[in-house]
């Protein structure tokens, strides 16, 4: 059964149609790729599937049960962790609390124990450290964690970003262009913890991406957007060879 | 820190005072402030006699030299008479300030800064309780000491610590939130009317409220309850601003909250059964100052407990990016709604105690005047941090009163000062720091001496 | 209630919106430039009142009064006006010098701290200088009073009513015709199409500033016309009322502030009647003192339902920390 599906899905803003008839299947373990030249909606398609957008049509499956419409926080609650195009970091607050942060949903001490400081509360928290501790190391920045995120390098706010979206434990992470902006070197790292992610904990993800390489590597299938319709869909080999694609969009970069 | 190293070692007589009083734990101040309290109260009068001022200064003698400066100004402006002996007040002041309080503290301090780390670093080994009843325990029966050396003072330190109190409250929700609220006065003009209906009109004969409901003797231990019932109520109101404020983001909290503040007091002016725009007088003396103390104390404990939470750090990340909360598994409006009535409740409770301190209410003490003080206070201390609130609301209070003297003058110096601090510190003094207890009473390492 | 009897409350609102009307557009104003509200505007329309206080009381001293004056009372009028304004501007300017640029970057709540503090000190100033008395303001026209179908009309509502409209017109002359004004209204689109337009932005924000203290200048003189008192506080009272007015236009639109001020004088002074008229229908017995809280529960239930104001763009940004 796929974890992820979309179905029909269709968005406006105002009268422009931004995603039209768009579907998805994600099955577990799965990395699928979303390329597409700029403004061709693939952002708008996280949005839409994390309910940051209601979509004006279609379904949303997550795990068989439907998610279209309900609010973002019940979302990312239910398994979708997401990182942001461009940076979305909480600017006056350290790293740990940032991931801590995204346990929000799992925390059950309710208002007594953040008033009263119950016991529940001291497990809870010292547990959602650790964790976040963990996933910081998993991500390479565990010695960042008790730094404010503004100093940090861009490379490193990036990961900042991965592990918050790992810490809701999702069914399947969202990575929007996990590498734009970053040195040749930062960019290998994170194609590591990525493939990393993926082996160790079997992770379903959904990948946006322009640096093609990347996405021909790193994905098993590989959808195309073009003016928020999928004029393509298929494995790298496939994508790489359709015509289409590359008139629409190979045809104007050069592939890395 | 080595000695030879020239770069750190600084000169002058306050890097030379500063370096002394380096390594101090907070055990030691207090103790030295106790030693000073004791101090006045043994020669305070004496002192003040000898050295030739009227009486014992009342505020730490800034208020004897504002006075004196207040009488010059006087002279100056309105030609009346001076009498130029005023003028032997200000080092009279000054010396009476080193004599009472600088030297015994600063002895203290340094003397007992061996003693007093060895017992933190005992205390630091226990469970929090002990060591943080200590300090509180000497913290009190300091100010105890202090304030029940006249009226003046008691009345001070009750109203300031009911300030911070109500700056603190305010900061959930303008520093940690980072929204704009403009209705907390009108949050503490509830809580003063519900507990003052509760005791005034319970326990209380009344011109306004009618007689006493319930005639019994133990009637102040209910003061709690009518305090909560105060705090409940501010609540409640604070659900009418939040409900419409939080659909929509931006800067429409401030203007809800704003027209919500002219709504209530319009409305508490309105109401003839709870006395109109004369209010309601006669509250019973129950504020004591252990009671406020205890209270303040709570209000502090219990929120620092929730900003330190991470449903309190949610706060920060809905002020700061709140699409990316909502992604992370906030629950943003429930956040937002959670901060909003727990900063409005202890309004209410501010807004109790302060009625049973100066014993009458009526709607135009919280008005937009409130307002501006309040949030002076949160802006001028600092936001997001407990530290901020309390420094804030001490130092806007206690200059307050300092240059009451000066009369008109302190609307232009108090002013003055905050809009430096904004351009200076545009977030305020001690901005954006956790509180911390535990790290606060830990022993310090003295200058020369290694861990 | 009868026609005339609403027709003669129709122009009193008329003339109370105006005050507000002239208020709300300096507050408008500078919201559209710099996304913040000039909490000290309130105040600014109180020393622009003192001002014309000023100004008139030397210029009477130098024309003389009665009928041995060298021009006739609307002359000085009129020159008050419009000497007052081009000071109060200065004071606006002066304002923005000090408490506002040093805070460009700062969060916006900050700025509207200082604002605040600036209108205290400028109260107390007040105080300070002029011992806090109430003044009374010179009646520079003689006082006439037309019956019209049996509503009574003073020359000095028609006046008031005429003048701040006059303003307003002028006001959207300016800003849609000449080059600074299409400067400030794309800087109100936009803060990058301004380099664009070849008009820095500080240059904006002071011109701001002045036209905004300006237009609060002559409301505060037609005020002193009208209610010939002035105290150190009115800009408090009547600054915070205008700045709701502001915000039920619109944040920004200038259009919406002078509608709404308009319309926040008319609730407050139909309110009175409406709830006579309702003690009579209904036999209750609501005191007429809540004007206040009528109106401004209005207000709210306006905002309630339109967040944005009558004018206002959707706007989604948070306060800047
Ligand atoms: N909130 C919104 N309101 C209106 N239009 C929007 C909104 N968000 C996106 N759009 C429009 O939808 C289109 C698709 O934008 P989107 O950000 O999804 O593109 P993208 O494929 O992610 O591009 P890029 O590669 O630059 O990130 C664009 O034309 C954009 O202007
Ligand atoms: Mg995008």
């Amino acid at each position: 059964m796929a974890l992820l599906r979309v179905e029909h899905m269709t968005h406006y803003f105002g009268g422009l149609r931004a995603v039209s008839d768009y579907n998805l299947e994600i099955a577990p373990g799965q990395i699928i790729g979303l390329i597409g030249p700029n403004g061709a909606g693939k952002t708008t398609v996280f949005n839409l599937l994390t309910g940051i957008h209601r979509p004006s049509e279609g379904r949303i499956l997550l795990d068989g049960e439907e998610i279209t419409g309900l609010a973002p926080h019940h979302i990312a609650g239910r398994g979708l962790g997401r990182t942001f195009q461009n940076l979305c970091l909480w600017r006056h607050m350290s790293v740990l609390d940032h991931v801590r942060m995204a346990h929000y949903a799992k925390i059950s001490y309710g208002l007594m124990g953040a008033f009263f400081g119950t016991a529940k509360r001291y497990r809870q928290e010292a547990e959602i450290e650790r964790r976040s501790r963990e996933l910081l190391e998993l991500v390479g920045i565990g010695h960042l964690a008790d730094q404010g995120v503004l100093n940090l390098p861009y490379g490193a706010q990036r990961r900042v970003e991965l592990a918050r979206a790992l810490a809701v434990d999702p069914k399947v992470l969202f990575l929007d262009e996990p590498t734009v902006g970053m040195t040749p070197e930062e960019l290998v790292q994170m194609m590591n913890i990525i493939r990393q992610l993926h082996e160790q904990l079997g992770l379903a993800i959904f990948l946006i991406e322009h640096r093609l390489k990347m996405v021909m590597e790193l994905c098993h299938r590989i959808q195309t957007l073009v003016f928020g319709e999928v004029i393509a869909e298929g494995t790298p080999a496939e994508i790489q060879g359709n015509p289409q694609v590359i008139e629409a969009y190979l045809g104007k970069e050069t592939v890395e | 820190m080595t000695g030879t190293d020239q770069a750190t070692v600084t000169r002058g007589l306050p890097a030379a005072v500063g370096r002394l009083l380096a390594g101090v734990p907070l055990l030691g101040w207090l103790l030295g402030f106790l030693a000073a309290v004791l101090v006045e109260r043994t020669i305070g009068d004496t002192l003040a006699q000898t050295l030739g001022l009227p009486k014992m200064p009342v505020l730490f003698g800034i208020l004897t030299v504002s006075k004196v400066i207040a009488e010059i100004i006087n002279a100056v402006v309105k030609n009346t008479a001076f009498d130029p002996a005023l003028l032997v007040h200000i080092p009279a002041a000054l010396v009476y300030l080193s004599v009472v309080y600088l030297l015994p503290i600063a002895a203290v301090a340094r003397l007992g800064a061996r003693a007093a780390n060895r017992a933190a670093a005992i205390m630091d080994r226990w469970n929090l309780t002990i060591p943080a009843a200590v300090h509180i325990g000497l913290m009190y029966l300091t100010l105890h000491i202090w304030a029940a050396m006249s009226d003046y003072r008691l009345i001070t330190l009750k109203i300031t610590l009911i300030a911070v109190l109500l700056t603190l409250s305010l900061n959930i929700i303008n520093g940690y939130m980072g929204e704009f609220s403009c209705s907390h006065p009108g949050f503490m003009a509830v809580g003063a009317y519900m507990s003052s209906l509760f005791t005034v009109g319970l326990f209380v004969d009344d011109k306004v409220l009618g007689k006493a409901l319930m005639p019994w003797a133990l009637d102040f231990l209910t003061f709690p309850l009518a305090l909560i019932f105060g705090g409940i109520c501010a609540s409640v109101a604070a659900l009418l601003v939040a409900i419409p404020s939080f659909k929509t983001r931006g800067d429409y909290l401030a203007i809800i909250s704003l027209a919500f503040l002219f709504i209530i007091k319009s409305l508490f002016e309105n109401l003839q059964g709870l006395g109109g725009a004369r209010g309601i007088a006669g509250q019973p003396d129950w504020a004591a100052l252990p009671v406020i103390f205890v209270v303040v104390g709570l209000g502090i404990w219990s929120i620092n407990n929730f900003v330190t939470s991470t449903y309190g750090k949610a706060l920060n990340a809905v002020r700061d990016d709140e699409l990316a909360a909502e992604a992370m598994t906030v629950n943003t409006r429930q956040a937002k709604m959670t901060a909003f009535l727990v900063g409005a409740f202890w309004a209410g409770i501010a807004g109790g105690l302060l009625a049973h301190v100066v014993r009458y209410i009526n709607p135009a003490m919280f008005g937009i005047q409130k307002l501006a003080e309040v949030l002076a206070m949160v802006y001028f201390g600092g936001l997001n941090s407990v530290y901020g609130s309390i420094v804030g609301a001490v130092s806007i209070s206690l200059l307050g009163e300092a240059l009451r003297p000066l009369e008109i003058l302190k609307w232009i110096i108090i002013p003055l000062m905050l809009i430096l601090v904004m351009i200076y510190r545009p977030t305020g003094l001690v901005a954006f720091r956790d509180f911390d207890l535990r790290e606060a009473m830990k022993p310090k390492t003295e200058p020369g001496q290694r861990k | 209630m009868s026609l005339n009897f609403f027709m003669q409350n129709l122009i009193n609102a008329l003339q109370w919106g105006s005050f507000y009307a002239l208020i709300a557009l300096g507050y408008s104003m500078v919201y559209s430039i710099l996304m913040l509200f000039n909490f000290a505007h309130g105040d600014i329309f109180m020393v622009g009142a003192y001002i014309g206080l000023g100004v008139s009381l030397v210029l009477l001293k130098v024309v003389g009064t009665g009928a041995a004056a060298l021009v006739p009372g609307w002359v000085v009028l009129v020159a008050t006006i419009l000497i007052s304004m081009f000071l109060t501007a200065f004071v606006g300017i002066i304002v923005e010098r000090v408490g506002y640029r040093p805070l460009r970057d700062a969060p916006r709540a900050s700025a509207a701290i200082t604002g605040l503090m600036i209108g205290i000190i400028l109260e107390t100033s007040n105080i300070l200088f002029l011992g806090g008395q109430r003044l009374a303001f010179p009646q520079l026209i003689e006082s006439r009073t037309y019956n019209i179908g049996g509503i009574f009309i003073t020359n000095k509502k028609i006046m008031i009513v005429v003048v701040s409209i006059g303003l307003m017109l002028a006001l959207h002359q300016f800003v849609t015709r000449s080059r600074w004004g299409m400067a400030m209204r794309a800087m109100a689109y936009d803060f990058v199409v301004v380099p664009l337009v070849g008009v820095p932005l500080n240059t904006i924000a002071v011109m701001t500033f002045a036209i905004g203290s300006a237009l609060a200048a002559a409301a505060g003189i037609l005020f002193g016309l009208s209610y010939p008192v002035l105290d150190p506080y009115m800009g408090v009272s009547f600054g915070w009322k205008a700045f709701v007015a502001a915000i039920l236009g619109g944040r920004g639109s200038i259009m919406g502030a002078c509608i709404a001020g308009f319309m926040l004088g008319f609730i407050e002074i139909m309110t009175v009647p409406g709830i006579q008229i309702i003690n009579r229908l209904f036999a209750l017995n609501i005191g007429s003192n809540l004007r206040d809280l009528i109106a401004y529960s209005i207000v709210l239930a306006i905002l309630i339902f339109r967040p944005h104001g009558l004018f206002g763009e959707p706007y989604s940004a948070k306060l800047r920390l």
